[in-house]
């Protein structure tokens, strides 16, 4: 459809969307900048044992990059475009669609634990006092059940604040540790691009995956935003031009403060307070509090962040029946998916209670564990997704260019597997466990359950209800008998 | 949302456009009421206080849907798979028109499209409209009184909106072929589960049941309004 340069009905309805720069701080914020360089590329240096993790960002910025160029034009071209699912079920069948929801919903739960356990621990040695982490990580698991309950969204300029904060902390941070370098000489050792095809990297890919989740989120604003031809695209790649450049910065200037040769003991001795160890001799104490503050913080907008979307994919799937009808159910005045939100809520309690139990060292168990293992089923639902988007691309390429349609897709997928392949080589190096630990097979194997579980249900459904079987991916569109995105009204120029 | 006040100073003739709206168009191709939009707002706003029962983007869109089943049951536009088609391009001149007008002037066919645009201004629409015939009283509400609400000068007619589809639910009887339109928005907009919250269990798959009962252009545009209410749940902007 085209529309003439005085299109005021585009005009009008462009106002009250979305630009570029709002979804990107939406989505940054689910990726936690500050959590992922304070915590996750300590904890990865300590437990991969490698010190490639900064050629791993930036290697991993890249491969996003290439399958976001698909990942967006197909958004465009399909109802419900928020989920990784409803790719997979136009790309690859129903079958694997339901399979993919599955997954997905396994991944995301996998990272939402992992960072109410991160949120926990991090509070418990921030604040001290006589209460376990389990208590700080069911304190803010009361906060966000709770905003999930009455949709609550924690106002964007506020988000957008305390993302802006954190990238300018750790700014500071990098430049007093490349300023403070250990030998007196700045090291480039760690960013050889040699370290990519070393052992181990397929771990040390995922776990530079982690911390990216989230960045696919600028898909569920296709049909939201000003102009849903540039605005997703140009948010995606901001945000994963600037998470890439920060995550490798960041890690590039730890192993600088610290020595290339040091920087995987000094990771073990110190945990996830490595980034602050390193700073803190150089600069006054007030900034180690800011940043420990904002590491807080942005755990909190993590979780709720993959509580929407939990709750969204959960909703979903309500709408289409793939789930029971009552996780459509909404409050009536806060439109909230209530019951979509309790469960997942429900299921996160459970596990924060078993894992406070049971573990001894719930950083690994639940926060390293949690987040990588989510990780790895993220890079599971990537990897499909652009099988899904080269096999639609092949029936429905119309207008997209070549690189667009064609080239970026298949090299995604090929680079992708390509990881996932590795990943999974490297799944006791990931976990940190002795190389015939079951546990190598039981995090990775439950994926395959989860797939095996929704390919078995598909086909049940297929058999006795086949009007809920032919709705599959449409979300809400589901009396629409519509799968096409409703071509959202383009902004005038 | 920030509900401004009743635009009815851009409405000045209220009256005249029922009576206008009746008279202009082809005989009503469906029985759909000619105030549904009114039945819809009232509906959904508490029948005393004027509270709003609904989020806003369910309530907008919900007006929105009414004024353009109205349009439809006045014979000018009908909806057909996702798009919008006019049937009566010389309709009465009146606010809402405006909005119709640029629609077709720029060429926009899709219901979504179309719902979106009126839910723009479908609140301020209606709530003037039935201020002007005096069906509700504005108020100041909220912390500081700077919020606006809309309550019914008659509790007794705004509750009858829910009384007409709940009694009747309630006992499983089916509905009145007339009330088939609102309960069809109320499905769609979700607000059912507050008109039957106190209804037996069956009541809501009894609904809609009823709801099928709808003609098939009416539904069409349902099918698209529970798209749009859903998309908002899963999406939200604002």
């Amino acid at each position: 459809m085209s529309h003439a340069a005085s299109d005021t009905v585009s005009g009008a309805l462009a106002r009250n969307r979305l630009g570029a720069v709002a979804v990107m701080f939406i989505v940054l914020a689910a990726a936690a900048p500050l959590t992922v360089v304070g915590a996750g590329v300590a904890i990865a240096f300590a437990v991969l044992g490698v010190i490639g993790i900064p050629v791993a960002y930036l290697v991993v910025a890249v491969v996003l990059a290439v399958f976001a160029v698909g990942f967006v034009a197909m958004s465009r071209r399909i109802v419900n475009a928020g989920a990784f699912y409803t790719y997979v079920t136009h790309g690859l069948g129903r079958p694997a669609g339901v399979a993919a929801a599955m997954v997905a919903l396994l991944a995301y739960s996998a990272m939402q634990c992992a960072l109410y356990g991160g949120v926990g621990l991090i509070l418990a040695s921030f604040v001290g006092g006589p209460f376990p982490w389990w208590a700080y990580a069911l304190l803010v698991w009361m906060l966000i059940a709770v905003l999930g309950q009455l949709r609550v969204d924690v106002n964007g300029r506020i988000l957008a604040v305390l993302l802006l904060a954190e990238i300018t902390i750790l700014i500071i941070y990098n430049a007093v540790m490349l300023t403070h370098p250990a030998d007196g000489q700045i090291s480039f050792a760690a960013l050889s691009p040699s370290h990519i095809v070393t052992a181990g990297s397929g771990a040390a890919l995922v776990a530079a995956i982690t911390g990216f989740v989230g960045f696919e989120g600028t898909v569920v604003f296709a049909e939201e935003s000003k102009d849903p031809r540039r605005t997703v695209a140009r948010a995606t790649y901001a945000a994963l031009t600037v998470t890439g450049v920060l995550y490798a910065l960041s890690a590039w200037a730890m192993t600088v403060a610290t020595g290339p040769d040091n920087i995987v003991e000094a990771a073990r001795s110190t945990d996830t307070d490595l980034i602050f160890a390193l700073v803190a001799p150089h600069v006054a104490p007030i900034f180690v509090t800011v940043g420990l503050t904002l590491i807080i913080t942005s755990l909190i907008a993590a979780v709720g962040a993959f509580h929407n979307t939990l709750t969204r994919y959960g909703y979903a799937l309500g709408r289409e029946r793939v789930l029971p009808a009552m996780f459509q159910r909404t409050n009536t005045t806060t439109g909230a998916p209530y019951v979509s939100s309790l469960a997942q809520s429900g299921l996160a309690l459970c596990v924060i209670i078993v894992v406070a139990m049971v573990s001894d060292d719930p950083m690994l168990h639940l926060f390293f564990w949690g987040a990588t293992t989510g990780g790895a089923g993220v890079l599971i639902l990537m990897t499909v997704t652009s099988y899904a988007v080269v096999s639609f691309f092949a029936r429905h390429r119309r207008e997209e260019t070549l690189w667009r349609a064609r080239i970026a897709p298949v090299i995604a997928s090929i680079v992708l597997t390509g990881i996932l392949a590795a990943a999974l080589a490297d799944f006791d190096v990931l976990l940190g466990v002795a190389p015939d630990s079951p546990l190598r097979w039981v995090f990775p194997g439950a994926y395959g359950v989860a797939a095996l579980v929704g390919v078995v249900w598909a086909m049940v459904l297929r058999a006795t209800k086949p009007d809920i079987y032919a709705t599959i991916g449409r979300g809400a569109n589901v009396d629409t008998h519509r799968t096409a995105s409703p071509s959202p009204v383009t902004q005038p120029v | 949302m920030n509900f401004p006040p009743p635009s009815g100073a851009t409405d000045p003739t209220p009256r005249q456009h029922v009576a206008t709206s009746r008279a202009i168009g082809r005989a009503p191709v469906s029985s759909i009421p000619e105030h549904l939009a009114n039945e819809f707002f009232f509906a959904g706003h508490d029948d005393r206080t004027g509270k709003p029962l609904l989020h806003p983007a369910a309530l907008t869109l919900g007006l929105a849907a009414a004024l353009l089943a109205e349009l439809h049951g006045a014979g000018r536009i009908t909806f057909d798979d996702g798009d919008v088609r006019v049937t009566n391009p010389r309709p009465p001149q009146d606010q809402l028109q405006t909005l119709v007008d640029r629609l077709i002037t720029e060429g926009h066919t899709q219901t979504r499209t179309w719902l979106a645009f009126v839910a723009t201004s479908a609140y301020d629409h209606v709530a003037g409209r039935m201020s002007q015939l005096g069906l509700v009283q504005p108020q100041s509400s909220g912390l500081l009184r700077r919020g606006k609400r809309y309550a019914p000068t008659d509790p007794n007619k705004a509750f009858w909106a829910w009384a007409r589809l709940s009694m009747p639910l309630s006992s499983f009887k089916p509905l009145d072929r007339a009330d088939v339109p609102l309960a069809s928005l109320v499905w769609a907009t979700g607000l059912h589960t507050r008109v039957l919250q106190f209804a037996p269990g069956g009541t809501t798959a009894f609904l809609e049941q009823q709801v099928q009962r709808a003609d098939p252009v009416l539904r069409n545009l349902v099918d698209d309004l529970r798209a749009a209410v859903g998309d908002a749940v899963l999406c939200r902007t604002s």
